[in-house]
């Protein structure tokens, strides 16, 4: 897993629990990293440890934790890293959304170990767009609902996301749907 | 070759080249794409291209734009700078024909998203096949791992100089010691305590520069150890200082690693033990002064003890034969020896009697109490009849009890008919508890000596049991404690030592029993011995000393000779008996002439002290029948004669006593008496 969401996890503990819960998380994940750095890969067990463990020291579910993450990853982890690039995606929610796809592939050619996974676009409405999530790691599809919370936020723009299609379900990929302007008034 | 022969219009062309534009012969801008135009305002649509841009040189100043110059570099790149922003194109050129037509593609040169932003682009501006957007992201990310690398750095050099704040700080001297031997690292600790600074100590040898040569050897051995690997040896060190002070320090060696794990130096911290190991030796030349003080205080301890036991021993004498000479002549003088006596003077001669009896029976208890309290009580164990010693025992009460009109019983246990004990303490016990019985029983009122054998248990139990005054609830506690009568009121009615309950238990004790009481006030007690007791006693049942039905004998020592009094007066039984003991004389008893006679013959005693009032069988009949027997010829026999029946000392030699003495004895005299007849002197 890419380091910056290692990275993101413990700022949002720490930020909003504080250094402590950051500190009891890693001891009972058992990870004895003393800093993560955002573009190494690290193994997904490691992410999924420290996740459960949030979820045991900050007594919420793993949707919540997954949710909150995601939303924190785009409006602070990956607004303060890659800052004037993640805005350059776009100048509205919709071309941000659109250009998602793009952007991934990009990291992908970059870092090649890092395992990205892969967005699709659909169903392009002035008021609402479908995402396709693509990914073969499982359970993070409450990361991606946060994410797309997130950029809706970045943007300024009230949103709707609203999962049609769950892989743990037995689908071959998640799918979102994120509705804007009309789409929410009707 | 004939290219890919495509003809793409204006609108595809532009989604390729965002960023292109043409230029005619006449460098006049004839057409430029869409985004172009958008973030470029200075370009204008048949304007001249030198209006709109220069051209950027290395090493020269901005130069025009002519198409003379283009032709010639056409294989460059050109870097264009707008005339109305901060925009930089990099640009190749084409150059097509008829009409003639030079046509730039490129994208502007951005180096980071800042400067996309100022320029008002987006990703999606450009052209999906151009790597900028790629570059962009790459360089944003290394900047992010630069900015984590910066991070971390900042993290582990804060980490660091806690590390070294903590070394430094530590009360602990800290030092690293290199693969050679050398100082790598001292801490501020060190140096305080050594007074080498760090600068002094550094690149030096530790062995030979700062450890005292009768430590090197150790040291060397410990650092070789840690170098290999061993982890926390530990080493007393002695250092050298600057000033030459002592520097006593406990090492612990440990070896240090790198980043692949091998040993580069050994850690050694210590803990200054200068001052531990003075006071150690301090309080090592303490031990050693107080134990010879404690062998002077042993010693004079010692003395102190032996002169107690001197004091004690004098005592005994001392005090008891004035006293014997006091009940003596007491007792002579109410038998009218020195002529008749008023009813006044008789009561006045009776008081004194009893007074000094009560001061012979405190004397005593004292005596025995300070010896067993001095673990100097050395029991006789022996085997003998139960009915003996409680017969005995009630014998000594017989008269008082008779005085208040008691009814005196005893119930022995059959189960038990022999006890193995130090008969004469437990005659002791017994006689304490019955005084005690009767002194405290009204008249008319009943004394039990009542004996249980407990087979299960092996405790053999002797209970005196009373219709007395009883003893409350809340006294029973401190009953045994010395010098103890629980009313105050009672131990002017009934005269005692306060001793006797304290003697008991302490005489129980000694011989692994116990003692324990049961009462009621007005009903009356029950005070129980038990001792311990082994069925295998039984078995000797049936010995010598069962056919001396009434004789005791109560040795000190084995090696003493063994001297018979018979007399049928308990207490001059009990003084003369205790005298002798104390003189290292072994003794045994009889209470009437036929009870000596039988005595004699069993036990062959070295000497006789025969009283000549006796009842069954008096003195001077017992002293012909042991002379009519031959073999105890040589057996001296010393008679006691009352001083009121004049001739009685003639006639007990007549009869064939060697020797007469009148009553009362001067102890110290009989004793020389006897020693005379014996032929021994006194005990070294």
């Amino acid at each position: 897993m890419h380091g910056m969401i290692n990275k993101s996890i413990e700022d949002l503990v720490t930020i909003n629990f504080g250094a402590d819960k950051w500190e009891a998380i890693k001891a009972k994940a058992g990870i004895k990293v003393e800093a993560f750095v955002s573009n190494e890969s690290y193994p997904d067990e490691m992410t999924y440890g420290l996740v459960g463990a949030a979820t045991e020291v900050l007594g919420l579910s793993v949707s919540q934790v997954l949710f909150a993450f995601g939303e924190f990853w785009v409006l602070h982890t990956a607004n303060k890293g890659y800052g004037d690039l993640l805005k350059s995606a776009g100048r509205t929610m919709p071309e941000f959304l659109d250009y998602l796809p793009l952007f991934h592939t990009r990291v992908a050619l970059i870092f090649p170990n890092l395992k990205p996974p892969r967005f699709e676009c659909s169903d392009r409405h002035p008021d609402r767009i479908t995402m396709h999530y693509f990914s073969p790691r499982p359970g993070l599809s409450a990361v991606v609902s946060g994410m797309l919370s997130g950029v809706a936020k970045l943007y300024e723009t009230p949103a709707e996301i609203t999962q049609t299609q769950f892989k743990d379900k037995g689908a071959d990929h998640d799918e979102f749907l994120v509705c804007w302007g009309d789409s929410i008034k009707k | 070759m004939t290219g890919p022969q495509t003809k793409l219009d204006r609108e595809q062309f532009a989604e390729l080249f965002p960023f292109h534009f043409v230029v005619d012969r006449e460098m006049r801008i004839i057409d430029a794409g869409d985004v172009l135009l958008r973030i470029c305002p200075g370009i204008t649509i048949g304007s001249p291209l030198a209006n709109a841009f220069s051209l950027f040189l290395l090493a020269s100043p901005t130069l025009h734009i002519d198409r003379e110059y283009l032709i010639k570099h056409k294989s460059t790149l050109f870097v264009f700078k707008s005339s109305s922003s901060d925009l930089m194109l990099r640009l190749q050129l084409v150059i097509l024909g008829d009409p003639e037509r030079y046509i730039f593609l490129g994208s502007p040169w951005v180096r980071n998203p800042t400067e996309l932003k100022a320029l008002h682009l987006v990703l999606k501006d450009f052209a999906l096949h151009d790597s900028t957007v790629d570059l962009l992201q790459l360089v944003q990310t290394t900047s992010t791992s630069l900015h984590d690398a910066k991070q971390l750095a900042l993290r582990l050099e804060l980490n660091r100089n806690e590390l070294k704040e903590l070394v430094d700080t530590a009360n602990a001297p800290i030092l690293t010691i290199d693969l050679l031997g050398k100082v790598r690292d001292w801490n501020q600790t060190t140096e305080r305590l050594t007074g080498f600074s760090k600068a002094d100590a550094v690149g030096k040898q530790f062995v030979e520069d700062f450890v005292n040569e009768e430590s090197q050897q150790g040291v060397r051995k410990l650092l070789d150890g840690s170098l290999e690997g061993v982890k926390n040896a530990r080493l007393e060190v002695m250092l050298n200082t600057r000033d030459d002070r002592k520097l006593l320090v406990i090492f612990s060696a440990s070896p240090r690693h790198d980043a692949l794990g091998k040993v580069t130096a050994a850690i050694l911290v210590g803990h200054d033990i200068t001052e531990l190991d003075e006071y150690r030796t301090t309080l090592e030349n303490r031990v050693a002064d107080r134990t010879s003080e404690l062998s002077l205080a042993n010693a004079e301890l010692s003395r102190v003890m032996r002169s107690k036991d001197d004091f004690l021993s004098a005592m005994s004498h001392e005090l008891r034969t004035p006293l014997n000479a006091i009940l003596g002549l007491s007792e002579s003088l109410c038998e009218g020896v020195y002529g008749g006596l008023t009813d006044r003077q008789s009561k006045s001669i009776n008081t004194i009697a009893e007074s000094g009896h009560h001061l012979l029976s405190l004397i005593n208890d004292l005596l025995d109490i300070a010896k067993i309290g001095a673990g100097k009580m050395e029991l006789e164990q022996s085997t003998d009849s139960v009915e003996d010693v409680c017969q005995s025992s009630m014998r000594f009460v017989a008269e008082l009890a008779s005085k208040k009109k008691l009814r005196m019983s005893l119930v022995i246990d059959p189960n038990g008919p022999v006890v193995h004990a130090d008969q004469r303490r437990l005659k002791q016990i017994l006689v304490n508890l019955l005084s005690n019985a009767v002194k405290f029983t009204f008249e008319g009122g009943s004394v039990t000596l009542e004996t249980k054998c407990h087979l299960e248990r092996n405790v053999m139990e002797f209970s005196v049991v009373d219709s007395g005054i009883g003893i409350a609830p809340q006294d029973l506690e401190r009953l045994f404690s010395p010098f103890t009568q629980l009313d105050s009121k009672l131990s002017r009615q009934y005269a005692g030592t306060g001793l006797g309950l304290s003697l008991v238990l302490r005489l129980a004790e000694l011989q692994g029993g116990t003692v324990s009481v049961k009462s009621e006030v007005g009903v009356g007690s029950r005070f129980t011995v038990a001792l311990p007791w082994k069925s295998s006693t039984s078995d000797i049942a049936t010995n010598d000393h069962a056919q001396d039905q009434h004789a005791t004998e109560f040795s000190a020592h084995e090696s003493g000779p063994l001297i018979l009094i018979a007399d049928d007066n308990e207490s001059n039984l009990l003084t003369v008996g205790d005298y002798l003991r104390a003189h290292d004389f072994r003794v045994i008893e009889a209470r009437n002439g036929l009870e000596a006679v039988k005595t004699v013959r069993t036990r062959k005693p070295s000497l006789v002290l025969m009283d000549v009032q006796m009842p069954i069988m008096d003195g001077i009949d017992a002293i012909e029948n042991l002379r009519g027997d031959m073999s105890l010829a040589a057996m001296p026999i010393l008679a006691l004669t009352s001083r009121a029946m004049v001739g009685d000392g003639e006639r007990c030699i007549q009869a064939g006593a060697n020797d007469y003495l009148s009553k009362p004895v001067n102890l110290k005299q009989l004793v020389q008496t006897i020693r005379n007849h014996l032929n021994v002197g006194p005990p070294k």
